[in-house]
């Protein structure tokens, strides 16, 4: 039966891979996927009556004419933060300012939030809730609804005496370095980059937030944004609890993104014949497909989709709720009722949320994936990859041993040729692996020093191609002339080095691939995308152009790195790192990186 | 060429203690099991100082010997002193682990270089390493295991049942050790896996059982003078047998009792031990030829089925692994073992960390963990086991395939 396995091997790896493949396809399908459900019975949604008015509705628009002013006249910080400020002491509510300032290399970022305490009128507020409004939106235009929707919510909430939390209500200055700093501040974390002063009104602990986004006018649907640092998502109970209010409670029709299916439904047409985009599956896969791709892209590289996604490091379940700008229906008065209603859902809570899902796939508003329904697909592709690296290093304990040529021309048919066992020294493929990790290390610090991201721009990495094409043509020379002609001694020369490399790269990958979708499920998808054919096709060539011509296709699986890194002067995935500790960038830099030069060098050495 | 190597290692070892991440480290569970934290140890060598029965309360459970040690000799600080102690212990195992491979070698011929890897695998193991960074009493442990093998191959009675006493104390479950530790005594160390002889020493055994019973209690006496009553075995010695703290740890222990009912605690506490006495007879028998292979494979299956485990103690058996060459080309699934205790070891800080700080898992994820941290040293034991015996078969011949031994 062994002997089976290991002859039917390529063929199981290769229906490995194609099932792995079509399933990450088949996740945005219908048919897979179940609809939202409750879990927590505490939360009870939408069954309050909300009391939000038309008065709260026009107390927001004073307060907007006042923030509409303050843009006007360009006003800086500490104006901003005096005037919210005012606000809230008006109201009665204690508030305060924090000051802050992050400097990272290239840049220095600076801003004064402001927050008010509403304490719990009738308990201690042993926990709280928190409604924060960031000045500038996700869509990079100012937020000025949402933070009027803040203020007069402070004025609506001071009013009532059912509150059972402290209720927190934050304007974070900037987008999401404001928020960074007031939290750090408020949960007792240092980060070596950042000045800020410490928070002056302690409340109790936080359990659930919400952040609102509402750049427009009108909105048509609120859309849910929920994908925090590192690929963290909060418990789905909260978004579906507000999913339920906003449909049931609001009438506001609530959407995943902003994707608008009127939208997608003219993409479709536009794109595909008539007879396809008509039929309701196409239609509906394409729907959630766009759902799926758009949650990969913010999963995979850890970033938060919103200011929420800051607060899920202290295992607080938040997330943002964005007004879909449109000439519709909605404005401060749906909102305003939807908010009341979702706090007071949160109100009830007396435990954090624990029972609904923490891994998930929303693939559209009211259907999601659990975890065991998308996690085999990039496990199964890990699974081939293993099998194909188990199956190198067998192969390489192996050699078959010709007899010598007075024996073949006796007998008539020929004796069949003996497989004898032979070393594999693993010292040296270990010591590759770790010098590729060293060159990730280094490469990741030349990226991330400051002094080297001040004085670089889009055009220094240009001279990147012909450099590497140098030192890979060098590297290929070398590596060339060291292997020794295999002798007919008795006893075989050990194993080759490109077989035990590529039997622990692609070990190593499997394993990396297999940890990352437990934490990060999009980013196992990236590596298994990106990496699952190229390094199970990796072989060593003869001859220096076959060799170079290898190592250079290779490298341009490196693409994805360079753009993500080093694209801008002061990268994305870089600041994200510095300011937010996100870790994308080391993990390319430090794992993904030493595994494609793995793959590279095997593909240098002869035979 | 292995006093360099050791002091290299040594080096890197006092570096990485001054590093920050110890003070990451001394909290973590996976590393020190309540019976060999360093914060215990301070608490309880504070409240003996000052006069009060560290035993009393529930939080110290180390022996009173350590305490002695501890509160008069040597002071615990946790900055230079305490480090450079741990490293100092480390060392010394590594030493004796070299000795005990130069005394298996038949000629002074054959060991060379492999003495520096030796050392190299003792020293920068991380499942050694973690956990002497993190001030954990499991190095203490490993070091008077090996120095007790070191005195047992160099046939020293005496000394080698003495420091198996204090060992015991420290680690109720090596008294279990004691069987092979003394055929170790009387047959030597010189490895003769390929080629069995029967052991005649059983009858010289016995008696020799008695001085060990004999130091095992006058450590006993002694310990209880220090500690001023009999408290302590209840705490330290009964936790083993008891179980009453089910603080997470690399072991299959506590999570079967953490969903027990309490009727059935006492059955199952009994079956769980006497599930670790049933491997002393088969194996010291079928090993009768070679008592150090037979030390090292029980080693590793307690290392598996006690019931507070750390890291350091399957570190030890893979260690010990090195010194045992002569097996590697009769390892069946050398990868295999290797793939397992790679994830098994990036997957238990993930979800500890998951379960306890992130709080998106639960005790499950980290239970599956261990599972495969068990799995791994298991598939590790079986492999060693399976190449010791098939050495003795030699080269297959052409045409037929060894399938029992």
């Amino acid at each position: 039966m062994e002997r089976g396995i290991y002859r039917a091997l390529p063929v199981i790896r290769i229906f490995l891979f194609i099932l792995g493949y079509s399933w990450m396809l088949m996740l945005p399908s219908p048919q897979l996927g179940r609809g939202i459900y409750i879990d927590e019975n505490a939360l009870q949604p939408g069954q309050v009556n909300t009391y939000w008015s038309w008065d709260d509705v026009h107390s927001a628009d004073v307060y907007l004419g006042h923030l509409e002013q303050l843009r006007d006249q360009n006003a800086s910080s500490v104006e901003k933060s005096s005037f919210l400020r005012s606000v809230f002491s008006e109201l009665g509510i204690p508030a305060a300012t924090q000051a802050y300032s992050f400097k990272t290399g290239t840049m220095t970022l600076d801003g004064i939030n402001t927050y008010g305490v509403l304490s719990a009128p009738r308990t201690s507020g042993t926990e709280a809730i928190v409604i924060a409004a960031s000045w500038i939106s996700l869509t990079a235009g100012p937020n000025l609804r949402g933070i009027a929707t803040v203020l007069s919510l402070a004025a609506y909430l001071k009013r009532y005496s059912l509150w059972a939390k402290d209720i927190i209500f934050i304007v974070g200055d900037g987008y999401m370095d404001g928020m960074q700093a007031w939290l750090g501040a408020y949960h007792g974390l240092d980060q070596s980059n950042l000045d800020a002063e410490p928070i002056k009104l302690h409340s109790g602990v936080i359990w659930t937030a919400l952040a609102i986004d509402y750049p427009g006018h009108s909105f048509s649907h609120l859309g849910i944004f929920y994908e925090g640092l590192n690929g963290r998502l909060p418990n789905q109970d909260l978004m579906n609890s507000f999913h339920i209010i906003s449909t049931h409670t609001g009438g506001v029709p609530v959407v995943v993104y902003d994707h608008v299916e009127e939208q997608m439904d003219s993409i479709i047409s536009r794109w595909l014949p008539q007879l396809l985009s008509r039929q309701a599956y196409i239609k509906e896969y394409a729907r959630r497909a766009r759902n799926v791709i758009r949650h990969v892209r913010y999963q995979a590289l850890g970033r938060a989709s919103g200011v929420h996604g800051l607060f899920h490091r202290f295992r607080i379940d938040a997330i943002t709720v964005f007004a879909v700008p449109a000439t519709g229906p909605h404005g401060f008065h749906a909102l305003g009722r939807v908010i009341e209603s979702t706090l007071r859902t949160m109100n009830n809570l007396l435990e954090r949320l624990h029972a609904s899902f923490f891994f998930y796939v929303l693939t559209g508003p009211g259907t999601f994936l659990k975890f065991g329904q998308y996690l085999p697909s990039a496990v199964i592709v890990s699974v081939a990859m293993m099998f194909g690296g188990l199956r190198v290093w067998v192969d390489a304990g192996w050699v078959k041993q010709q007899w010598s040529s007075e024996k073949v021309n006796h007998g008539p048919a020929g004796k069949a040729p003996k497989w004898k066992t032979r070393r594999r020294n693993v010292i040296i493929p270990l010591v590759v692996m770790l010098a590729t990790h060293v060159v990730g290390g280094i490469t990741f610090f030349v990226v991330t020093n400051s002094w080297f991201l001040t004085r670089t721009d889009k055009t220094t990495y240009l001279p990147i191609i012909p450099l590497s094409l140098i030192v890979f043509s060098i590297l290929s020379a070398l590596l060339t002339s060291d292997q020794p002609t295999n002798s007919q001694h008795d006893e075989p020369s050990p194993a080759p080095l490109s077989s035990l490399l590529k039997a622990f790269n692609l070990c190593f990958a499997s394993t990396v691939i297999s940890i990352t979708s437990v934490l990060n499920f999009s980013l196992a998808a990236f590596l298994v995308i990106l990496l699952g054919i190229p390094l199970s096709i990796s072989s060593p060539t003869i001859g220096l152009t076959s060799k170079m011509a290898k190592a250079m296709s290779y490298f341009i699986l490196l693409f994805p790195i360079w753009w993500t890194l080093l694209a801008t002067p002061m990268s994305q995935s870089i600041w994200d790192w510095q300011v937010l500790g996100v870790w994308f960038a080391p993990f390319v830099c430090i794992v993904y990186l030493p595994l494609v030069l793995q793959a590279t060098v095997v593909c240098m050495l002869d035979p | 060429m292995e006093t360099k190597v050791l002091a290299g290692a040594l080096a890197i070892r006092l570096l990485a203690a001054c590093s920050p991440l110890q003070d990451v480290l001394q909290d973590d569970q996976q590393l020190a099991s309540p019976l060999t934290s360093y914060a215990r140890l301070r608490e309880g060598v504070y409240l003996f100082k000052h006069g009060i029965d560290p035993y009393s309360g529930g939080v110290f459970r180390q022996s009173p010997i350590l305490l002695s040690l501890f509160s008069t000799i040597l002071p615990l600080s946790p900055a230079l002193l305490s480090p450079l102690l741990w490293t100092l212990c480390d060392g010394i195992g590594a030493w004796s682990l070299s000795r005990i491979w130069r005394l298996r070698c038949k000629s002074s011929v054959t060991y060379g270089s492999r003495e520096g890897l030796i050392v190299i695998s003792y020293l920068l193991n991380p499942y050694l390493f973690l956990p002497s960074l993190a001030l954990s009493t499991s190095t203490f442990d490993n070091t008077l295991f090996l120095l007790a093998l070191h005195s047992a191959c160099l046939g020293n009675l005496e000394i080698s049942l003495l420091l198996l006493a204090l060992l015991t104390h420290l680690s109720p479950t090596s008294v279990l050790l004691l069987p092979p530790i003394l055929f170790l005594n009387l047959a030597g160390p010189s490895s003769r896996l390929s080629k069995p002889i029967q052991f005649v020493g059983y009858r010289r055994a016995v008696p020799l059982a008695l001085h060990y019973v004999t130091y095992l209690s006058s450590l006993a006496l002694i310990s209880t003078l220090v500690s001023g009553g009999w408290g302590w075995i209840g705490r330290t010695w009964g936790a083993v047998l008891t179980l009453p703290e089910l603080t997470p740890n690399p072991g299959l222990w506590w999570y079967f009792f953490t969903e027990m009912f309490d009727y059935f605690r006492p059955f199952f506490l009994m079956a769980f031990s006497m599930h670790l006495i049933i491997y002393v007879a088969p194996i010291s028998i079928k090993f009768q030829h070679d008592p150090l292979f037979a030390t090292f494979l029980l080693q590793g299956i307690f290392a598996i089925f006690k019931s507070y485990p750390t890291l350091s103690d399957p570190g030890l058996f893979l260690s010990m692994l090195s010194i045992f060459p002569e097996i590697y080309p009769y390892l069946k699934t050398p990868i295999v073992t290797t793939l397992l205790h790679l994830h098994a070891s990036l997957l238990l800080p993930l979800f500890h960390r998951l379960w306890l700080s992130q709080g998106t898992g639960n005790a499950n994820f980290f239970y599956a963990s261990t599972l495969v941290f068990g799995l791994a040293n298991g598939f590790a034991v079986l492999d060693a086991m399976w190449a010791g015996l098939r050495i003795a078969f030699g080269a297959a011949k052409e045409g037929w395939e060894i399938v029992q031994t």
